[in-house]
């Protein structure tokens, strides 16, 4: 799979992966994830929004990308900074149109079981962006100056 | 994530404790399924102890909801923290399921409702 880094930091620099189409490589990626968080100090909410977000991509590119077929990757790429932390998830599927995946919050699709893993990422990620045909999602939450990091 | 069940005043009480996370749905699953399709009529989840929930297990608890009431049950939630009072409110999950302040309302609740 080709880098999904855009560049070199030596200080923060961007961590790749290749993840196997398994749920469980989920949790040993989120864990490093989740360090370099505490690490550098991000509070509770930071924590909990960063790490739903990340598994709501890393499971819709594992079960709806790659349909859970295990011969297909997952590649992800994350830097995590003082600033923010940018994410980059990359699946072998044949990609899709994340303007037609139907919103859930509406009355009609409450009482549908699944659908919300997009939802959540764009309600908990300052910026969520679909590339190479919604093979790739970016994401990137900023700190605020209110809970010690820098204003974005 | 760790799931306790009890009975407390004529409901059945499933306890989840940790992550609800992608990795767990199928637990929490089998549980909610298993106390339905055992007649359980009403169920309360507790989640006092549960610090993270995916959509996946929010999945499951709509599943779960929507079987009870089939059957003429109820599933409620009981005593969410912030972080999860927060998924449920961004995911409108607040219009759907009632949520109470801590088990022993939805024991009340409950029992308001039955026949």
């Amino acid at each position: 799979m080709p880098s999904l880094s855009p560049d070199t930091d030596n200080t923060y620099p961007w961590i790749e992966k290749v993840l196997p189409t398994r749920l469980e490589a989920i949790r040993e990626a989120e864990g490093d994830v989740m360090e370099r968080l505490e690490n550098l100090g991000y509070d509770e909410d930071h924590q909990f929004a960063i790490r739903l977000a990340f598994e709501e991509a890393l499971v819709n590119a594992m079960k709806h990308g790659n349909r859970m077929e295990p011969s297909r990757k997952v590649a992800l790429a994350y830097r995590v900074s003082p600033e923010c932390i940018q994410i980059r998830i990359r699946d072998d599927g044949e990609g899709f149109n994340s303007a037609c995946v139907p919103d859930p919050t509406t009355d009609e699709n409450l009482q549908r079981p699944c659908g919300r893993g997009i939802m959540l990422m764009r309600s908990y990620m300052d910026t969520v962006q679909y590339a190479c045909r919604g093979k790739e999602v970016r994401m990137v939450r900023f700190r605020r100056s209110s809970d010690g990091g820098a204003t974005p | 994530m760790r799931i306790e069940t009890r009975e407390e005043g004529g409901c059945r009480v499933v306890a989840i404790a940790g992550s609800a996370d992608v990795e767990s749905s199928a637990a929490l699953r089998e549980v909610l399924m298993g106390a339905i399709e055992g007649g359980a009529k009403c169920i309360i989840c507790d989640l006092g102890r549960t610090d993270f929930i995916c959509s996946d297990a929010l999945g499951v608890l709509i599943t779960a909801y929507l079987k009870a009431r089939m059957r003429g049950g109820f599933v409620r939630l009981a005593d969410p923290q912030e972080h999860l009072k927060d998924v449920l409110a961004t995911t409108r999950l607040d219009h759907l399921f009632e949520i109470f302040a801590d088990v022993t309302a939805a024991v009340g609740g409950c029992k308001a409702k039955k026949p």
